[in-house]
């Protein structure tokens, strides 16, 4: 019988500083065996740093660790993963160019050494297996992760941490970029783990998922431990005043059922793609909040690329119709008033150097010249607006975004994008890893722009979200559209789900 | 079951050691700004001192400031390359073959401005066409320009021929040495990259280019534009900076050139910029590490460091400054960018 209730790791008195950031300060709390503890709090509040310091990433400044009994100090990730601790990261943890294997392996492939070579067939094969322990069988170990979207390469990720067998599992706002089906995996693993006497850490925006699948959660706000509630006395209200500190009230989604027009603005005339669709419609609207949703893999964040631009149309095309255009590329989507929040945002959508300022600037060069010129003065104005607007939680505007937390490097695309302006705006996964007040502010925004007259595309892995704001609904299954909803209808999440498996 | 729950994060936390205090002033903005200022007069004081006061008689100063006038001008020009993400390393042959057939032409013709005209028009044609081999056949900049390098220093030798210099008319280079030529020239110059690299759309193109290219074109922005514009702006500043050589020596030699695209190198990191793109980039950069590289030439020479060591020790103040520059080690791995 498994031991629970055990303290696996304690953390005592951990303080963390980034220059004159304070990530951490003086932070306290254990976790047991047997437990799945949810780390909870706004965007910024030091929870991915508190994690990344006990999976060995980074060192803490002051303050002591204990991991089994003993003084815990792991000087790099590998050590941390040879003691048992394993961790998924917020971001991309995968490498694009290597196979999947060698990122499964990846700082371990002593292991397959056979002289002076590597054996990559005992390690495709071992990869494999450790694919199919977490129970994925549809993933190559011999392609390149670059094949695969980003919802296969975080099982990659989870397939590499679970093959260590860790005594604890860190989830760090993972699960947002999954689908049901991945989300599923997750939780599975998770729940065995605890029941073996293990211990799991799961760090997610998604207050209901939190609530359902965890033992214990502690909120963090500005770096500090504000409480540790357990699963008994979880109450969402209680939960949401703690983690910002102030009551969260007024509407969360749109409550209207304000129409859209008759015009089409943008229309994907029977498109054929490399992979996922064949000749697929598509008709927006002016006004027209469309959403679209389904499994990670339906092809969804295809159709998203695909009108951008960004994905090669072998068939078809697609039109913006008031200017007559065929979006080829991205470049002639941008230059007709279209806009696009990618899902991969470090890669796609910031320029992770830049500071915050020029990565929201770079949509708005012709808006701030006057002639041939930037005009530094309303360049000024058109960022701290948006820094405002999304409450970006930052020392200055000039810092790099790659300083960020997550939830506001998300911020600063959408403030780039919402500075845009632009006609229409295709939106992937727009709230990714932000927070509830944030999410909040963003559906506003969202909903403004409609009300302006702009047609908005919402591509969502959230039901919630897609039902909460949006005029019509797409539901895709394997690269087509297996039904369409209607606000006016009203929408019922058992019936869409119904439309997606 | 309540645990701590204060909420004081106070200024009086603040406890930092001293590594992380040196990162604070390190990523601080104006610091970063005002390093390469402290280099130069750092630099300065040393050769002053080391040399008794020589180092600040006119005659040297006046020869640093013309070798920093022709360092400065192609290190400005070439941040634009830089900043764009590429490295182009053969500038140093195209001011040779520049200066080369702009005094070969006013040689057969004596009008004036055809030295400069020929010599501008050269360089930006061979830039353009380091541009276009790799816009056009996808080739990275940086081995388009070893390659071209060699082909251009034979062109030039074989056009100077046997006696590997060629003179011009005393008159002439004075003239357009103490004329304000110069001075006018490399203002005009300087200011034209400050403008277009702050304050227009195509250098903050560039720059974010530089940055991330997937994330700059699903913002509208076009590479290839970039790129001919990035090589055409350091192209113009190499032709006045082949102009300025032919003017500093009344000549041209087959040795014109050589070893500049070292020192420009070493001027924009000493400026402080990225050779690796960006957006960490100040036009100023080069000119202020142009100044710092020229007297740390002349300093090094007039203490008596045989000219091999000079070359060595450039190399590693440049190794160190870009290791420096590198801030990859602060980041958390969940941060990096596959
Ligand atoms: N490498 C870094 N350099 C400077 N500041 C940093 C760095 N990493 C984190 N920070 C700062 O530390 C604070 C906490 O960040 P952290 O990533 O832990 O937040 P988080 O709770 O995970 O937020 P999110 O929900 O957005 O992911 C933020 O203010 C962030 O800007
Ligand atoms: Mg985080």
């Amino acid at each position: 019988m498994p031991e629970k209730g055990k303290v696996l790791v304690q953390v005592k008195d951990v303080c963390k500083n980034f220059g004159v950031t304070i990530a951490l300060s003086h932070v306290d709390f254990v976790v047991k065996t047997g437990e799945i503890r949810g780390l909870i709090g706004e965007n910024g509040s030091g929870k991915s740093t508190v994690s990344s310091i006990i999976a060995g990433m980074q060192p803490a400044s002051s303050g002591e660790m204990a991991y089994k009994g003993k003084p815990w100090k792991p000087k790099d990730v590998l050590e941390a993963q040879a003691a048992g601790i394993g961790m998924i990261v917020q971001e991309a943890g995968t490498i694009a160019n290597i196979s999947v294997a060698e990122n499964i392996f990846l700082g371990s492939y002593q292991k397959f050494r056979k002289g002076p070579i590597i054996d990559k067939k005992a390690m495709v094969t071992e990869a494999r297996k450790a694919l199919e322990k977490i129970g994925v069988t549809h993933i190559n170990p011999a392609l390149p992760a670059r094949m695969y979207d980003m919802q296969e390469r975080k099982l990659i990720e989870i397939a590499k941490c679970m093959y260590n067998n860790p005594e604890l599992l860190i989830v760090d706002e993972t699960t947002t970029a999954l689908s049901q089906s991945g989300r599923d995996i997750i939780y599975r693993i998770m729940h065995e783990m605890a029941d073996a006497g293990k211990a799991v850490m799961i760090i997610s925006h998604d207050l209901n998922e939190m609530m359902e699948q965890c033992d214990t959660l502690t909120v963090l706000r500005d770096g500090v431990i504000i409480d540790n509630i357990d699963k008994a006395d979880f109450d969402p209200d209680d939960i949401k005043q703690k983690m910002v500190g102030r009551e969260i009230k007024g509407n969360y989604y749109r409550v209207d059922n304000d129409g859209y027009s008759d015009e089409v603005v943008l229309k994907a005339d029977c498109i054929t793609t490399m992979h996922s669709l064949l000749c697929f419609d598509l008709e927006l609207h002016k006004q027209e909040i469309l959403g679209i949703g389904g499994l990670s893999d339906c092809g969804m964040h295809t159709v998203g690329r695909a009108l951008y631009g960004l994905e090669m149309v072998v068939d078809g095309e697609v039109r913006i119709s008031d200017r007559n255009v065929v979006v080829k590329n991205a470049q002639v989507a941008f230059r007709n008033g279209m806009g696009y929040v990618s899902k991969n945002r470090d890669t796609e959508s910031l320029e992770l150097n830049a500071s915050i300022y020029n990565n929201i600037a770079s949509t708005g060069y012709d808006k701030n010249s006057t002639g041939p010129f930037i005009n530094p003065f309303k360049e000024r104005a058109y960022v701290d607006k948006q820094v405002r607007a999304l409450m970006i939680k930052c020392q200055n505007a000039h810092q790099p975004v790659r300083a960020l937390s997550g939830g506001n490097k998300q911020k600063v695309v959408f403030g780039k994008w919402c500075a845009d302006d632009a006609d229409i705006l295709i939106l992937d996964c727009p709230t990714r890893g932000v927070d509830i007040g944030v999410k909040a502010a963003m559906y506003q925004l969202i909903y403004d722009m409609k009300k302006q007259g702009k047609s908005i595309i919402m591509i969502s892995e959230e039901l919630p979200e897609l039902m909460g704001m949006c005029d019509r609904l797409l539901i895709m299954r394997d690269g087509q559209i297996s039904g369409e909803f209607f606000r006016k209808d009203g929408y019922d999440d058992r019936t869409l789900i119904e439309y997606m498996i | 079951m309540t645990a701590t729950s204060s909420a004081n994060t106070s200024g009086k936390e603040l406890h930092l050691n001293w590594k992380e205090r040196v990162d604070v002033i390190r990523s601080n903005r104006w610091f970063l700004m005002a390093f390469p200022f402290a280099m130069l007069a750092l630099i300065i004081l040393i050769f002053g001192g080391a040399t008794g006061g020589n180092f600040f008689r006119v005659s040297v100063l006046k020869g640093i400031l013309s070798q920093a006038i022709i360092i400065g001008t192609c290190a400005t020009g070439v941040s634009f390359i830089y900043s764009n993400g590429n490295l182009d390393i053969s500038i140093g042959a195209v001011l040779g073959m520049g200066a080369t057939l702009g005094v070969l032409a006013y040689n057969a013709t004596n009008i004036t401005p055809l030295l400069i005209l020929v010599s501008v028009g050269v360089s930006l044609g061979l830039m353009a066409f380091n541009c276009t081999m790799s816009v056009v056949c996808h080739i990275k900049t940086i081995t388009v320009a070893i390659v071209v390098t060699q082909i251009y220093s034979a062109i030039t030798t074989l056009l100077i021929g046997g006696a590997g210099t060629i003179d011009i008319a005393y008159e002439t280079s004075s003239m357009l040495e103490d004329g304000g030529f110069r001075y006018i020239a490399f203002f005009g110059y300087f200011i034209l990259c400050l403008v277009v690299y702050h304050f227009t759309r195509i250098g903050r193109e560039l720059r974010f280019l530089g940055g991330n290219e997937t994330c700059a074109q699903q913002t509208g922005m076009s590479s290839g534009k970039a790129t001919y514009v990035s090589f055409l702006m350091a192209g113009l500043g190499v032709g006045l900076a082949a102009v300025f050589s032919v003017i500093d020596v009344s000549a041209v030699s087959v040795e014109t050139g050589s070893g500049l695209g070292m020192d420009v190198m070493l001027a924009t990191v000493l400026g402080g910029m990225s050779i690796f793109g960006g957006s960490r980039s100040n036009a100023y950069a080069g000119l202020i590490g142009a100044l710092t590289v020229a007297a740390l030439n002349k300093g090094l020479l007039m203490v008596g460091v045989p000219s091999a060591f000079i070359q060595g020790i450039r190399g590693v103040i440049f190794l160190a400054l870009v290791y420096m520059n590198s801030e990859r080690r602060d980041l958390l791995p969940s941060r990096m960018q596959f």
